[in-house]
């Protein structure tokens, strides 16, 4: 991620641009190339995958000819870069495609959207709470940290902290259940979220899958504020401040915070789209109806438009995430704004 | 106890069930023969009774007087959107489970296999059993109002024998545009070969009646006990009480909610918290721990689901009947039941069906004899024999028996390399179904006659061992068409006669279904039929 700062500062703009927008511009071009590239790997990579969906639909009375009729009615049967091509034309209007399964149980429409919006929903909801909680974890743990390094206080997060994300979810996720579940009967193990409502109708059903993922993510981010941290506050112009007798929090906050904070940018951006694309292990330990268990479905029946369009959906906010994160970073860093 | 319930089965992989196991597994090392010391409860209860498959280790008593109300809130392996509520789509357990108190059968199946009158009162065949008179149960109603009669078997059978229905093979055998309705409750059933018990083809949930006419299955319309009230495939679906069903005062709880659950360790958090009152399939080793815990009810049902080697009978060196017979007789099966299922299965004898009628007890029980093996393997020129046997963990245990198969073979010096296959294209004709020439398989078998015909007849669609006889399928169709019982069962002894000294299945077990239920649940009974006692949610009532 401090190759991704690098790259920022290197990226300078051209004479007579406003220096931001030019910016803008080429990141953004540079993320389309990206989901380009990426629509790419997902539709060779799924086209790699064995088996089909009506196979699996029908079992073992799949006769050949069902299995060709449903590739008809797919356009399977047409060159693979043309299905490339109507697939990523649908996508990019907002067409996600149809579901081979459904077309395969002999219905005439089976759009995806309608199919995934609920999983779609509630992974959000997963991922927008454990992210409004990581970020200022992140932050409070890793200044805390900086501040106290190398005493007691500094030890016990980093510990804690390195011992969390040592743990695979699975682990993390069965020793929350052991200890919240088990041991004290305080929180339901797993999230049954009926379809039709969210989890955010039974609140108490989100700790434990919120904690795992909190637990898997926050680390990272710790780490990294807290190396940034020390390298700015030991840096000559802090200590310039603390002479003047500026005091020791607008220090911190003021001078240490806003320029240790860039290179955690990119970390807390990347732990953000894992929360995006990583949670299918959460979803499973506690049977949470979201995209990652809609994706790990639809993979197994080999519903190869449904895989395509989630992964791509999965692809398009890294990519977002990505670029936003690109633009925090040069408003935090004003050296990088000005033309070199 | 995986995706449980169609032959050999197409399900979407879950491979959870069999990674859990695993380590227990592993942990006993090569110990096959030590672990025989440890036999739990369930196969010393059961080990001498051969002839009631339904006999159980389960306690959900029914005593105390039956309270009404409530709902039963079941989780169950998800099968993604692939999730039907057609009968003739559903090859996954969570499908069989909606289908069965959606819908009713024509025929019963009780809890020890032997049949009761469903929706048909009587059978009546001609005298060669070519053509058969259903006589059908009057005042049924579909929840719509609409009296059930003799049209909508037919149009219900004329939808099983569609090309991509998964209830064609029972029904393959009907003359289908010479079906006809006698009367409203008389069906006249036309047969292209002679069948002396017609009525066994509708025991198996893809033979479950529709209405006349029924087209969309997203919202179906059924007689069975429970109405939809709501379907959310893969996620989610509630049924409530048909208060008119024709079994008088059933069911006994207002509704019934299913919940997909696929991984085996969140279902059974979920019943453990109290989120669902049963789950299906609970692991082997959970089910161990909890029935001596008792926090919950295990519902252990025996039953005739053979867990199975099969070897092609055409290819080298199994072409080799000495070879088929020696591997047969390498196999240690308790060892084999004990750490590959945790001991929950009664042993097979290499022949299908053990428990259903037609079932050959007298056949003496094959047991390991490394030194018979090793005279066979000689006489066959394979002293140093090296094969390979592809394991999937498509089932759980299937990988842990390959590995002590493996273990046990060495012993007769014979050399078994495992592969192990991923579990979606393991039944995948266009991948590797049926072009394995070692491998292992499970079925669901509703009748002797159902597993012969899909496998081992003359144009079996699923023969594994690729078993060619001509006098064999002719001995099969006089056994299937004879209605005289005793010359019947002595065809039927002699096709299992040359199963067991010819054929190419070592069946080692017939695995129990294992469930789990809360303790407040009272009158589901283990039955052989299928998980869960047959998913016969109308006996079922709350204890409070």
């Amino acid at each position: 991620m401090t190759a991704t700062a690098l790259e920022v500062e290197v990226d300078a703009p051209r004479r007579g641009e406003h220096p931001l927008l030019g910016f803008l511009v080429r990141r953004t071009l540079g993320a389309l190339l990206a989901l380009f590239v990426a629509s790419i790997l997902i539709f060779v990579g799924v086209e790699l995958l064995p088996g089909d969906a009506a196979s699996v639909v029908l079992g073992r009375n799949a006769s050949p000819a069902a299995v060709q009729a449903l590739d008809r009615q797919m356009h399977l049967d047409s060159p693979a870069p043309t299905q490339y091509w109507d697939w990523l034309r649908g996508f990019v209007h907002g067409d996600l495609g149809q579901s081979a399964v459904g077309l395969a149980q002999g219905e005439k429409h089976a759009p995806i959207g309608p199919l995934i919006s609920g999983p779609l929903k509630n992974s959000a909801i997963l991922a927008i709470i454990t992210g409004l909680l990581m970020i200022p974890f992140s932050l409070g743990f890793g200044v805390l940290a900086a501040v106290f390094a190398g005493r007691s206080a500094d030890r016990a997060i980093s510990i804690v902290s390195l011992a969390a994300i040592a743990l695979p979810e699975f682990v993390t996720g069965a020793l929350l259940v052991t200890l919240f579940f088990v041991a004290l009967n305080l929180l339901p193990p797993v999230a049954l979220v009926p379809p039709g409502s969210t989890a955010l109708s039974d609140p108490k059903e989100l700790i434990l899958p919120v904690l795992t993922l909190l637990f898997a993510s926050l680390a990272a981010g710790i780490r990294m504020v807290r190396a940034g941290m020390i390298e700015v506050l030991g840096a000559d112009y802090v200590q310039a401040a603390r002479l003047n007798g500026v005091s020791e929090r607008r220090v911190l906050w003021r001078y240490g915070l806003r320029n240790g904070l860039a290179p955690s940018v990119q970390v807390l951006a990347q732990n953000l789209q894992y929360l995006v694309g990583g949670i299918i292990i959460t979803e499973a330990v506690f049977a949470y109806p979201g995209i990652g268990t809609q994706l790990v479905n639809a993979v197994q029946q080999r519903d190869l438009t449904m895989v395509q369009s989630v992964a791509m959906l999965i692809a398009v906010v890294y990519v977002l995430l990505n670029l936003v994160a690109d633009v925090l970073v040069v408003l935090l860093v004003p050296k990088l704004r000005e033309p070199a | 106890m995986q995706s449980d319930e169609s032959g050999p089965n197409v399900g979407p992989a879950n491979d959870d069930d069999a990674r859990l196991t695993r380590g227990a597994f592993l942990k006993r090392g090569a110990g096959g023969a030590a672990a025989l010391s440890a036999l739990p409860l369930v196969m010393a209860a059961c080990g001498g009774s051969s002839a009631s498959p339904a006999t159980s280790a389960a306690s959900t008593s029914s005593s105390g007087p039956i309270r009404r109300g409530g709902q039963l809130r079941v989780g169950l392996v998800g099968g993604g959107t692939a999730e039907t509520l057609n009968p003739y789509l559903a090859i996954t357990p969570i499908d069989q489970a909606r289908i069965q108190n959606l819908y009713d059968p024509l025929v019963l199946v009780n809890s020890d296999m032997s049949r009761s009158p469903g929706l048909a009162l009587e059978w009546n065949p001609n005298k060669d059993a070519t053509v058969w008179e259903v006589k059908l149960r009057p005042d049924v109603t579909f929840w719509n109002g609409k009296s059930f009669g003799a049209q909508d078997v037919i149009y219900s059978i004329g939808l099983m024998a569609a090309k991509t229905s998964a209830g064609l093979p029972f029904v393959s055998g009907i003359n289908l545009n010479e079906m006809k309705a006698v009367n409203k409750h008389l069906v006249r059933i036309p047969l292209k070969f002679p069948d002396a018990d017609l009525s066994a083809n509708f025991t198996y949930y893809n033979t479950w009646i529709v209405q006349d006419g029924e087209k969309d299955f997203t919202h179906p319309v059924g007689t069975g006990p429970f109405e939809l009230e709501s379907f959310t495939p893969g996620q989610q679906s509630i049924f409530k009480r048909n208060p008119n069903y024709w079994v008088s005062g059933k069911p006994y709880i207002d509704s019934l909610k299913y919940t997909s659950i696929s991984d085996p360790t969140a279902r059974l958090n979920a019943l453990l918290s109290g989120q669902i009152d049963a789950m299906a399939q609970l692991p082997y080793q959970e089910a161990k721990a909890h029935q001596s815990v008792g926090d919950i009810n295990v519902l252990a049902a025996k039953s005739p689901q053979p867990y199975m080697f099969y070897m092609d009978t055409t290819r080298a060196p199994f072409s080799d009947n000495n070879v088929r017979q020696a591997m047969r007789l390498i196999a240690d099966r308790p060892a084999l039941i004990e750490s590959a299922i945790s001991g929950y299965g009664t042993i097979g004898n290499d022949l299908v069906g053990k428990g259903l009628q037609w079932f050959d007890d007298s056949i003496p029980q094959r047991t390991q004899d490394i030194e018979k093996a090793k005279s066979l393997l000689k006489s066959a020129g394979q002293q140093n024999l090296s094969v390979l046997l592809q394991t999937s963990p498509i089932f759980p245990g299937f990988v842990e028996a390959a590995t002590l198969l493996a273990q046990q073979a060495t012993a007769a010096g014979v050399k078994i390399n495992l592969k192990q296959e991923p579990a979606s294209s393991y039944y995948n004709p266009s991948i590797l179904y049926l072009k394995m020439a070692f491998a292992q398989t499970q079925w669901a078998v509703p009748s002797i006659k159902f597993f012969y015909l899909q496998s081992l007849a003359a144009d079996a669609p699923y023969n594994e061992t690729h078993w060619h006889s001509t006098s064999f399928n002719n001995l099969l169709f006089k056994a299937i068409g004879e209605l005289d019982k005793t010359k019947a069962q002595q065809y039927w002894n002699q096709i299992q006669q040359i199963q067991w000294t010819q054929g190419g299945y070592l069946l080692w077990t017939n695995a129990d279904w294992v469930d789990g239920l809360s303790t407040k649940v009272r009158g589901l009974a283990p039955s052989a039929a299928s998980a869960l006692g047959n998913y016969l949610f109308r006996n079922v009532w709350l204890a409070t």
